[in-house]
């Protein structure tokens, strides 16, 4: 197990070679001085300034000397100081968020991550569940209600389901907003009596003691967590439906059910647990999106996180942040997949032991 | 009779395809004494495992019914018992090993958990008595190292292993009767005999009564007893296994005899097969099944099908044709 996991580790930097390569690569498509865009913070003062920094970045250089400076940056001969680099964390300056590309990601990535965190419970946990109970109970009303539940989830564009829920509880009953937090749970946030441990907000809040701030944040959340599960459990209830009739099928069950096991355990014990295989994957890369940011999602509900700032970059023509963020997702989906497999591998002991 | 174990009359086992009703058994009736092993032996598709999965009710519901019969067990029908009762049968007095020992076995489940199972259920062992219990199995049916083997996952043991293993499951808890559906079919010929060796050893010690489901008659002749042979969901002969290979007395059975190569054969010949498919039963016969291919049909084998009716001490024959004159009985 332990061998397996580090296999797949030694792999990650191999990966992110290529999807660097690759994201440096559609760079090439600019020519040098639109590219000279991703290492000031202001607009050229006049073309000696975007001619020193061509020549300074290389960026009329052949690909391979640029992409190493792209990776390493470069240090000011005089003061020592280096200046861009994605190996030291610099991915540019976001010119329509007016701060280093990093910086919105480390402001803006926790509350993804929170969003993703919240979603995670109830998209799995309904979807397999309800999955389960289709199949067991195939072709009878319960098998029908659940299937009827997915179509129509799997028809709703996001967009309009986000609306949809917005008018209804937002604009009508008045009971979920949208946002982050409402204002006078942003002064006590901002104040130095909140300490931030996590910078999840819904678990600060309570590490604070301030139940009345997570359940505020609980409030702007619910919305964008009921929309994306919705849209989730309709595909989570057909696969771990048709997975778990599959399983249902095999000659295990049938010895399970010889041996005398009430029909409970042998469908959480013996089905269960076999059925789920494809699930892992599916979890897996749907947090992966989750994690990249769920553009369309967050802006619907005007929730600051990657989504929205991608959104925000590419509406802005931002290239220096979207590639940012377009690395970072390369990033976050490397190292999800590869939890997935840890996983997969957990699971499934032909995948530990071969 | 005082020492009858299982009692089985009019079984009827139906299932809904979308292609319309099947009948895959149709008033099958048979009964196996203590310590006896019955032979069931026929074709693919003639409801021998249908049958024995009726008896335990693990026949899946839908799309499969059990329309009508008996199964008395001990003198209480399963047929009619509770979930709850059925489930204290199964695996604890009547337990089953199926035919393909790749599939059979839960594949992300440790075998030590796999027979923990049925101790735990039916004979509520402690965790240190399954233990020992489980070693003591699978020394039992003859596997190497077993305590260490116990933490191994089903992909981990070969073929003829695992069937060993699945052995080893059904007897754990001394059940009275072993159904075992096919168990050698999916095993090359010398795991084949090594697993039959190994059922008579075990029945020699344990002394449960076997209903050994198999089209391989070489098999039957070295483990059954008695024999009935299976037809079209009907039971279509039942004999002694001596009698059976002696006289056999229905025109499939002694087709089924007729095919089988013969050792002693001096010239080289084709081997002899029975012509035609046997029947996809979309309705319940009303006349004979195999008239159709049957070399002695008459008559009355078009509209009338035959019970099962004696010939001989313990022979039973539904046939309307004496097969040595071959006119009507």
């Amino acid at each position: 197990m332990t061998n397996y996991i580090i296999r797949r580790l030694l792999l990650v930097p191999v990966i992110l070679f290529g999807v660097s390569v690759i994201i440096m690569g559609m760079l090439q498509l600019l020519g040098p001085i639109e590219r000279s865009a991703l290492y000031v913070k202001d607009f050229p003062k006049n073309d000696r300034q975007v001619d020193g920094i061509i020549k300074k970045y290389a960026l009329d250089r052949p690909f391979h000397e640029q992409y190493w400076r792209w990776l390493t940056g470069v240090k000011d001969p005089v003061t020592g100081h280096r200046e861009g680099g994605v190996l030291y964390g610099d991915f540019g300056y976001s010119r329509s968020a007016s701060q280093p590309v990093i910086d919105i990601i480390r402001t803006r990535f926790p509350n993804t991550v929170e969003l993703a965190l919240w979603t995670v419970v109830p998209m799995l946990s309904i979807g397999i569940w309800l999955g389960i109970k289709a199949a067991v109970y195939q072709n009878t009303w319960v098998d029908q209600l659940a299937r009827m539940f997915s179509i129509v989830g799997t028809s709703f564009p996001t967009f309009v389901f986000g609306l949809l829920v917005l008018i209804l509880f937002y604009a009508k009953l008045g009971w979920f907003m949208p946002g982050k937090m409402s204002d006078w749970a942003n002064q006590v946030v901002r104040s130095p009596q909140f300490v931030n441990y996590t910078k999840l907000l819904t678990i600060d809040s309570l590490l604070n003691g301030r139940f009345d701030i997570f359940w505020d944040a609980l409030r702007h959340m619910i919305l964008p967590i009921l929309t994306l599960s919705y849209i989730n459990w309709a595909t989570y209830v057909r696969v771990m439906r048709s997975s778990m009739l599959e399983t249902l099928r095999m000659d295990y069950v049938t010895t399970a059910r010889a041996k005398g096991l009430t029909e409970g355990v042998v469908i959480n014990q013996h089905a269960r647990p076999n059925a789920m295989l494809p699930i892992v994957t599916m979890a897996g890369m749907s947090v992966v999106g989750l994690l990249g940011g769920v553009i369309i999602t967050e802006t619907v509900f005007n929730y600051p996180g990657i989504g929205k700032a991608t959104a925000d970059a590419a509406a802005n023509l931002d290239v220096v942040t979207t590639i940012g963020m377009a690395i970072f997702s390369g990033f976050i989906l490397i190292i999800s997949n590869l939890i997935v497999d840890v996983m997969y591998a957990v699971i499934d002991p032909r995948v530990r032991l071969s | 009779m005082a020492n009858e174990l299982l009692n089985v009359q009019g079984l009827e086992t139906r299932f809904k395809t979308p292609e319309g009703l099947i009948h895959a058994v149709n008033g099958v009736s048979f009964h196996l004494k203590e310590g006896e092993t019955l032979g069931v032996v026929g074709e693919s598709g003639c409801g021998k495992s249908v049958s024995m999965l009726s008896v335990l009710k693990l026949v899946p519901m839908p799309p499969g019914e059990i329309v009508a019969g008996t199964a008395e067990f001990k003198g209480k029908d399963l047929l009619k018992m509770t979930n709850e009762e059925i489930r204290q049968v199964r695996g604890g007095q009547i337990a089953m090993v199926f035919q393909d020992p790749m599939t059979s076995l839960n594949p992300v489940m440790t075998i030590g958990k796999q027979l923990e199972e049925p101790l735990m259920l039916h004979l509520g062992l402690t965790k240190a008595q399954v233990r020992s219990r489980s070693i003591e199995l699978l020394e039992q049916v003859g596997i190497p190292r077993a305590a260490e083997r116990l933490k191994d996952y089903p992909h981990q043991y070969s073929g003829g292993m695992r069937q060993r293993v699945m052995i080893a499951m059904a007897l754990s808890c001394n059940p009275q009767i072993l159904i075992a559906d096919e168990p050698t079919t999916a095993l090359d010929v010398t795991i084949q005999a090594q697993i039959v060796e190994l059922v008579i050893k075990l029945r020699e010690q344990l002394g449960m009564a076997i209903v050994w489901i198999t089209h391989d008659l070489g098999v039957v002749a070295s483990i059954a007893h008695r024999v009935a042979v299976m037809y079209g969901g009907f039971i279509i002969e039942e004999a002694n296994v001596k009698d059976l290979y002696k006289s056999p007395s229905h025109p499939y059975t002694i087709g089924l005899l007729g095919s089988l190569p013969q050792i002693q054969a001096q010239t080289r010949q084709r081997l002899y097969s029975i012509d035609g498919m046997p029947p996809v039963l979309y309705k319940k016969p009303q006349a004979c099944p195999f008239a159709p291919r049957c070399k002695w049909v008459l008559e009355r084998c078009w509209h009338e099908n035959p019970r099962l009716e004696p010939v001989g001490e313990g022979h039973r024959v539904a046939c309307w044709a004496d097969t040595k004159s071959g006119s009507e009985r």
